[in-house]
């Protein structure tokens, strides 16, 4: 009976783990493609490659998690033009996840937020054009900040912290922005 | 071969089993808001019930009685992952819209039912036409609760349009009620079908 069940088991297990292994690449590429991937084509502008399946994977700096970041590069005519990368801070509830276009010349090129959990009709707005497209051709500098620290970026009214928290989010990507440039180019 | 074609046509009218065993009532309630959905979960559903049904079938002399339920969720929650992990890899919109309901195939009744009432005491060929001809079943009840949901809650199907223009959708078909009000009205039909048969 024991052995029986036993057997099963260890069969189950083994198959499984078959399983597992088989399917990581693909599923890891439709998270990509359908979690990361839109984000990265919204930040990043003029390319003729596809970001998605050029990602680089860098082990400088691990992101909360301690996983290494992942790079994705638009390329025109081969040549990388900008890169895109995600980035988290906290905002009111718990973290915001960012992802990044930057340009090589560390401009930002778009923003885009992947995951938050603020509070829905109040922080949750951050996710609006309204407030994401602010930071298009911002450099790390002074005027990234919100406009009541001296900044360039109208926060969203009523949500401070999730503002502040995306703001934070993005310029920790852009004082990560000289390593990284090292080492794609 | 006579008995292996019987097993498996018994599951796509006679005991049909969402609308004749009325088993596996969460997914059909669930997930039925669009044809597609149906469709996806029935086939995932089928592949589970088939797999399930051909080893269990196998094992059927090596399982001993008292832990043959454990046994069998075993070999169904395997094959289960194994759908799940194909969805995430292969069909990653379908598998965010079905969510949760994937993982919980492990306990849909009909699936152990079939494993417990079928599979255990027959051999390879039968287990494996049944398991077929139930699952089939499902994925047509399925399909047919979220065409109807589909057509009249969102006035397409399988997200063709097909209402006419000044058609106003009831956004009740879409959410529970809609589900149970549809399939009562399924199960009714079904059941004067079967008695105008009868009397004849």
């Amino acid at each position: 009976m024991v052995f029986v069940l036993t057997a099963i088991c260890a069969g189950s297990a083994l198959v499984l783990a078959y399983a597992n292994k088989a399917t990581k690449p693909a599923r890891e590429y439709q998270l990509l493609k359908y979690v990361q991937g839109p984000s990265v084509k919204k930040v990043l502008k003029g390319y003729d490659n596809d970001p998605i399946r050029d990602v680089i994977e860098i082990s400088i700096g691990k992101d909360e998690k301690g996983h290494s970041i992942k790079i994705f590069p638009a390329k025109k005519d081969g040549k990388i033009i900008g890169i895109a990368y995600s980035s988290s801070a906290q905002g009111y509830h718990g973290q915001i996840e960012v992802m990044v276009g930057i340009d090589m010349n560390g401009t930002i090129t778009g923003i885009s937020i992947m995951r938050h959990s603020e509070t829905p009709g109040l922080g949750a707005r951050v996710v609006e054009p309204a407030f994401t497209n602010q930071f298009a051709g911002l450099k790390l500098s002074g005027q990234l900040n919100l406009s009541t620290r001296g900044g360039k970026i109208d926060g969203v009214s009523g949500a401070t912290f999730s503002s502040q928290g995306v703001v934070s989010a993005v310029r920790k990507a852009l004082e990560l922005f000289p390593k990284v440039k090292k080492e794609v180019s | 071969m006579g008995a292996v074609v019987r097993e498996f046509t018994k599951g796509l009218w006679k005991e049909v089993p969402p609308f004749r065993l009325v088993l596996g009532l969460c997914p059909t309630l669930a997930v039925t808001t669009a044809a597609k959905n149906g469709v996806g979960m029935g086939l995932a559903t089928t592949f589970v019930l088939v797999c399930s049904n051909l080893i269990i079938s196998i094992l059927r002399n090596a399982i001993p009685k008292k832990v043959r339920i454990a046994a069998f969720i075993v070999v169904i929650a395997s094959f289960v992952v194994i759908v799940e992990l194909m969805m995430q890899a292969y069909f990653y919109p379908l598998y965010k819209i079905l969510g949760i309901f994937i993982p919980l195939i492990v306990v849909n009744c009909i699936i152990l039912g079939r494993a417990e009432a079928f599979a255990s005491k027959n051999s390879v060929l039968p287990s494996i036409a049944d398991g077929l001809g139930m699952g089939l079943g499902f994925t047509m009840s399925l399909t047919l609760l979220g065409a109807i949901r589909e057509l009249l809650g969102n006035g397409t199907v399988f997200g063709i349009h097909v209402m006419w223009e000044s058609f106003r959708p009831f956004g009740i078909m879409l959410k529970p009620p809609g589900a149970f009000i549809c399939l009562g009205l399924i199960l009714s039909l079904m059941n004067w079908i079967s008695s105008k048969q009868r009397s004849h």
